[in-house]
């Protein structure tokens, strides 16, 4: 707000002052916001450092079960078994808010199957299958969930940085160019009573003489 | 083999001799155990150069890399199996063929499910085995058909098919062949234990094999339930004919903790490879490696049956097995070596 576009009325004041409060009461609430969601954010990461590891680690059992399910049944005998598979998992998209932040909250079913759920036979397969079917249903299971903390991350991420810019210029520019503003009316308003008694007494002189 | 009789002790002697000269041409441990210090390329010409590569040759157009190699192994498998089947007289002939009726369980049930997941036929041929009694044109003839309806209603002359008609719409409604596997495996081991004593030679040592094979796929099906958390009627899922009754093995499967099952089992084997195998084994033991030790154990039972008894069915059935054993052997060293698995792992997994 440039000080040449500000009008020194005293009204023009009364309205700086309460944009000024307004502000200041704003600042305040966005600066505790910015904490909040830090502490939040804080809190997933801890959890997202677990999941990624988690990911990794459920990877590479994953890789390793296939590898000996590959050795021990070929590729013919795990693809075969693969084909018994019809259930595919089911996702549900819920949302959840934190301090204002939208983030998901994500559901899943039919991931984990016990053995007589799979569609393959018992007594025509090998358990290397079902280690092998395990260690990827735990794997799709880390996987929805690093999905979901790492989703909820990202966005508590946002909408920290976002808060922090509103709070800077709130606190840098905002807040000072009102009570800049507003000091200024306040100087010109005295000026201008110092002209008006100055002029009151010069005509008071004049009206005596 | 039209000139070999089918009575009497000749057709025993003709195929014992013929696939004791067979079974001379199977890999050794020792050239399993040069062949894990190989390469992969090695490991291929390796392979390339012994009984596949006839096979090798004529699929190298279609499939590449260590698909050739597996797709080839399982031809050479089917064709073998096949093979032996044309040469064997008579009565072991019917008795090998209802042996060989897992590969038809298996190669069956591929289709069915292929065909109701909509995977196109030339990828459902890609994992058939036709080494049993259903060869590779009544295969063909089954992926030509439109719907899974059609390929049970083709099934008609199978041995099993009053099974697969009975089982067949409860699968489609629930959408899943996993009980419908079950009951025709456990209606091939009721079937296979009423040809034993359909008089052949070899039947009554070949049907206490066939109760230990019984035996310990209940065990492993006990232990898989425990382990995959499987809250199931299991009496449902045991094979009928061996030696443990059914309602032993749902008490066994009641238990409470892997000891518990280990020692129902070692109760029952109170000596011998088994009782030693489950001393061993503990809760952390991977189920996948005591099935192998298990498959051992009745590999290393039925070479002795073999040994005792040399002109009989079992030489024969031996041949088939251990032909399966060394495909599965060379498809996991190229496997596991494709994979990075060190040799020593790899030979964990070997059946020798």
């Amino acid at each position: 707000m440039a000080l040449k576009d500000v009008k020194p009325t005293r009204s023009e004041l009364i309205g700086l002052k309460r944009r000024v409060k307004l502000s200041e009461r704003g600042y305040n609430i966005l600066k505790m916001k910015r904490d909040g969601l830090i502490l939040e954010f804080f809190k997933v990461l801890e959890e997202a450092k677990g999941s990624r590891d988690a990911v990794g680690e459920k990877y590479e059992q994953a890789r390793q079960m296939i590898a000996l399910a590959n050795t021990i049944e070929g590729a013919i005998g795990v693809k075969a078994a693969a084909m018994s598979v019809r259930e595919k998992p089911q996702l549900t998209l819920k949302q959840k808010n934190i301090m204002g932040v939208v983030v998901p909250e994500i559901e899943s079913s039919k991931v984990k199957k016990s053995l007589t759920e799979r569609g393959y036979g018992v007594l025509g397969s090998s358990a290397v299958i079902d280690e092998t079917a395990n260690a990827f249903e735990e794997l799709v299971d880390e996987i929805i969930r690093a999905a979901e903390i790492e989703t909820t991350m990202k966005r508590l991420l946002s909408e920290i940085e976002s808060t922090k810019r509103r709070v800077n210029a709130l606190e840098f520019k905002v807040i000072p160019e009102l009570k800049e503003a507003s000091a200024f009316i306040k100087m010109r308003l005295d000026e201008m009573e110092r002209d008006e008694l100055v002029r009151l007494k010069k005509i008071k002189a004049k009206s005596k003489a | 083999m039209s000139s070999v009789s089918t009575t009497g002790p000749a057709p025993y002697i003709y195929s014992s001799t013929r696939m004791r000269v067979r079974k001379m041409k199977l890999i050794r441990h020792e050239e399993y155990m040069r062949m894990l210090n190989m390469s992969l390329p090695e490991i291929t010409r390796s392979i390339e150069e012994t009984e596949y590569k006839a096979e090798i040759d004529e699929l190298s157009s279609s499939f590449s890399g260590l698909d050739l190699i597996e797709v080839a192994l399982t031809w050479n498998l089917a064709k073998e199996f096949q093979n032996v089947l044309g040469i064997m007289p008579g009565v072991i002939k019917n008795f090998t063929a209802s042996y060989l009726q897992h590969w038809d369980i298996y190669n069956v049930l591929t289709i069915l499910r292929g065909k109701t997941q909509g995977v196109r036929a030339g990828k459902i041929k890609e994992v058939l085995i036709p080494a049993g009694s259903l060869d590779r044109v009544v295969l063909d003839r089954l992926l030509a058909e439109d719907s899974p309806e059609r390929i049970v209603e083709a099934l008609s002359s199978w041995s099993l098919y009053p099974v697969l008609e009975r089982e067949f719409p409860a699968a489609m409604e629930k959408g899943t062949f996993g009980d419908l596997e079950n009951e025709l495996f456990k209606e091939f081991y009721r079937y296979v234990l009423k040809q034993t004593k359909s008089g052949v030679k070899g039947g009554k040592p070949f049907r206490d094999y066939l109760k230990l094979e019984i035996d310990l796929l209940n065990i492993k099906t006990v232990i898989r339930l425990y382990k995959g958390n499987a809250h199931v009627d299991v009496r449902n899922l045991m094979v009928e004919g061996g030696g443990f009754s059914v309602d032993e093995l749902a008490r066994l499967a009641a238990s409470e903790s892997m000891n518990e099952i280990l020692e129902g089992i070692k109760k029952r084997y109170p000596e011998g490879p088994i009782n030693e195998l489950m001393e061993k084994a503990d809760q952390s033991m991977p189920l996948h490696e005591m099935e192998n030790a298990l498959t051992k154990v009745m590999l290393d039972q039925m070479d002795r049956i073999s040994r005792r008894y040399p002109f009989s069915i079992c030489p024969t059935l031996v041949y088939l097995k251990r032909k399966r054993y060394e495909v599965a052997n060379l498809r996991a060293i190229a496997r596991g070596k494709e994979s990075g698995l060190p040799g020593e792992t790899i030979a964990e997994f070997l059946v020798v």
